[in-house]
């Protein structure tokens, strides 16, 4: 895959108008939590700058975007997070073109409606070709939608194959049709297995997770992740034909009232015993903590997560105690 | 019977051994020097050389029924041992010593801070303290030693406390400095520490009974953090006897308990 026909994305965008422009949406942070080398990234980062007390996911994605040359990146400046900015005026500085996209705030159909026609004719395209693309997108996040499914209805999927056909959504791998072959493989496959003799389930909230053995740890412990919330919205759950209205239903962008909503609903259709609250090192969301612990009608533990790897003795330490407690209630 | 609890702190590891008489005898080392003395890492995790350990035992410590807690026991390979989390040992220990099955506890150790409420003598709701360990034993230690004062010292000191503010443990120590710099008391700056501490746990408590709250591990023994803790909270905080072999009693207790269900099992 050529780089020149890379579109970089710093988190999920309207996918349906860079495929319909042409280029081949490539999420930045997909590129930098699955390298061999995500730690010297952030390094780089800091050599280049880079505050060590500023979140782990930006300088990440700042060393993503330069290991793979990438020319051009969509860069969400609203209803992501503020850090994204700067980093956009980095990449302006570093002659890397940029294309700002915001999500309103509060939602508003008219003003969103506006946002993804400034960043279709931005991209050399229309809504209308963007609509096409949405109708064969939309066949593929099916796929997705199954793998959920098979997740907290059937028990027959983990909850990382969960994570990870979910939060590939955002760009599918930079190639539609082959994430749908590998999904239709292993869906086949899944409906084979016995079922999860689980005795813990449990959501998943906040953005995805840095650490990169949480999901076969917590299984070893035979509690297993149901729900994972922001990647499930990738997947753009609420079916919709039209492509405004989906992107006005997707509720990361929208802060934590709207994001509540949609995960109260799943706690009680999945049978939810306990909620882990993933928060970034640095990160803004962190302050949301506060709604989440009063709204939410089950235990929370709130997780903070730093560097990439696999999770380090202390945060073992909170999530075995965490396990322990929701297994010690259920008896 | 003898039951054996161990508790592999960050900064002490800690021995009990309970009869239903009551503790027969209580150990603790240096972490470093325990490690450096009598651990041995292998293909399949960590072993402790018991025999160097020279335990007032009759028996070969293998023998006797064992729980174990702490930093170390996901690597640690112990035949027989039955490893259990530190808030399970803690609530246990506090179900031993003050005989209580509903209270908050808070158990400051060396690099993590835990809120444990119990119900009915079952974990019920835990807090823990955020990454940083600024808030935490290892935060008075550091701040001692700015002071060249022993934690003795330290905690002999909560009135008139200096203002320390900063959020982070290593800004703490530059404040601090500059606080000594200013040219204030010793006393007032000991007492400064204490009161920061305090204000560091507070918001980790709100939410909680403390109905009653009792404070476990090293730091309860600092008089001054205490006596300024209750100030903050308007209550008095319970102290067990032995508040930092907490950890092992409760190992010990659930080891003991656990062999006496056996023994019940195999009577009946």
């Amino acid at each position: 895959m050529p780089a020149s026909s890379y579109m970089g994305i710093t988190t999920t965008v309207p996918v349906e108008i860079v495929y319909a422009a042409g280029y081949q949406p490539v999420d930045l942070n997909n590129v930098f939590i699955t390298s061999a080398s995500a730690q010297s990234w952030i390094e780089q980062a800091q050599k280049a700058g880079f505050p060590r007390n500023t979140c782990n996911w930006i300088k990440g994605l700042y060393s993503a975007r330069q290991a793979i040359a990438c020319p051009r990146v969509i860069a969400v400046t609203a209803g992501d997070c503020s850090n994204t900015h700067a980093l956009m005026e980095i990449w302006q500085e570093d002659q890397v073109t940029t294309y700002p996209f915001a999500y309103p705030f509060p939602p508003n159909r008219q003003r969103l409606e506006q946002e993804l026609q400034q960043l279709a004719h931005s991209l050399g395209t229309t809504l209308e070709a963007a609509q096409q693309q949405k109708q064969r997108l939309d066949t593929i996040r099916a796929r997705a939608w199954e793998v959920d499914r098979l997740t907290w209805q059937t028990n027959q999927v983990s909850g990382e194959e969960n994570h990870l056909y979910l939060v590939n959504t955002s760009d599918f791998n930079s190639q539609p049709d082959t994430y749908a072959a590998e999904a239709d493989t292993f869906l086949h496959q899944a409906k084979q297995r016995k079922p999860f003799q689980d005795k813990v389930r449990l959501a998943f909230i906040g953005v995805p997770p840095i650490i990169t053995d949480l999901y076969p740890v917590l299984e070893d412990w035979q509690a297993r992740v149901v729900y994972n919330e922001t990647q499930h919205q990738f997947s753009m759950p609420a079916a919709t034909d039209d492509l405004v209205e989906q992107y006005l239903s997707y509720t990361y962008p929208y802060g934590i009232h709207q994001r509540l909503a949609a995960i109260e609903e799943a706690l009680s259709q999945r049978q939810i015993d306990g909620v882990i609250h993933y928060v970034q090192a640095f990160c803004f969301r962190q302050i949301e903590d506060v709604i989440v612990r009063r709204r939410l009608p089950v235990p929370v533990l709130t997780l903070e997560g730093d560097e990439p790897g696999p999770m380090d003795a202390r945060t073992r330490l909170r999530l075995e105690s965490f396990v322990e407690m929701l297994q010690e209630k259920q008896c | 019977m003898l039951a054996l609890g161990m508790d592999l702190g960050s900064r002490r590891v800690k021995m009990a051994a309970l009869t239903t008489a009551g503790l027969a005898w209580q150990r603790a080392w240096d972490t470093l020097s325990f490690y450096k003395s009598y651990g041995s890492l292998s293909q399949d995790g960590l072993h402790l050389d018991f025999t160097a350990l020279d335990l007032p035992l009759d028996q070969p410590a293998s023998s006797y029924p064992l729980v174990v807690t702490g930093y170390g026991r996901n690597t640690l390979n112990l035949v027989g041992a039955q490893v259990i989390s530190e808030l399970k040992a803690h609530l246990w220990g506090i179900r031993w010593q003050l005989g209580l099955s509903d209270f908050t506890l808070l158990d400051l150790g060396g690099q993590d801070t835990k809120v444990i409420q119990a119900r009915q003598g079952r974990l019920d709701d835990f807090q823990m303290n955020d990454k940083c360990a600024a808030a935490s034993g290892r935060y008075l230690e550091n701040m001692a030693a700015v002071l060249e004062l022993s934690l003795e010292e330290l905690s002999r000191h909560w009135q008139n406390p200096v203002a320390l503010n900063a959020t982070c443990g290593i800004f703490g120590e530059s404040e601090l400095i500059s606080r000594i710099l200013e040219g204030h008391a010793v006393s007032a700056l000991a007492a400064g520490i204490n009161a920061s501490l305090v204000a560091r746990l507070h918001p980790l408590l709100s939410g909680f009974p403390l109905d009653p709250l009792i404070i476990s591990g090293g730091v309860a023994h600092n008089q001054a953090f205490c006596k300024l803790l209750s100030r903050e909270l308007g209550l008095t905080p319970v102290i067990p006897e032995r508040p930092q072999l907490n950890g092992a009693i409760g190992c010990a207790y659930l080891a003991l308990q656990t062999q006496e269900e056996h023994s019940h099992a195999h009577k009946s």
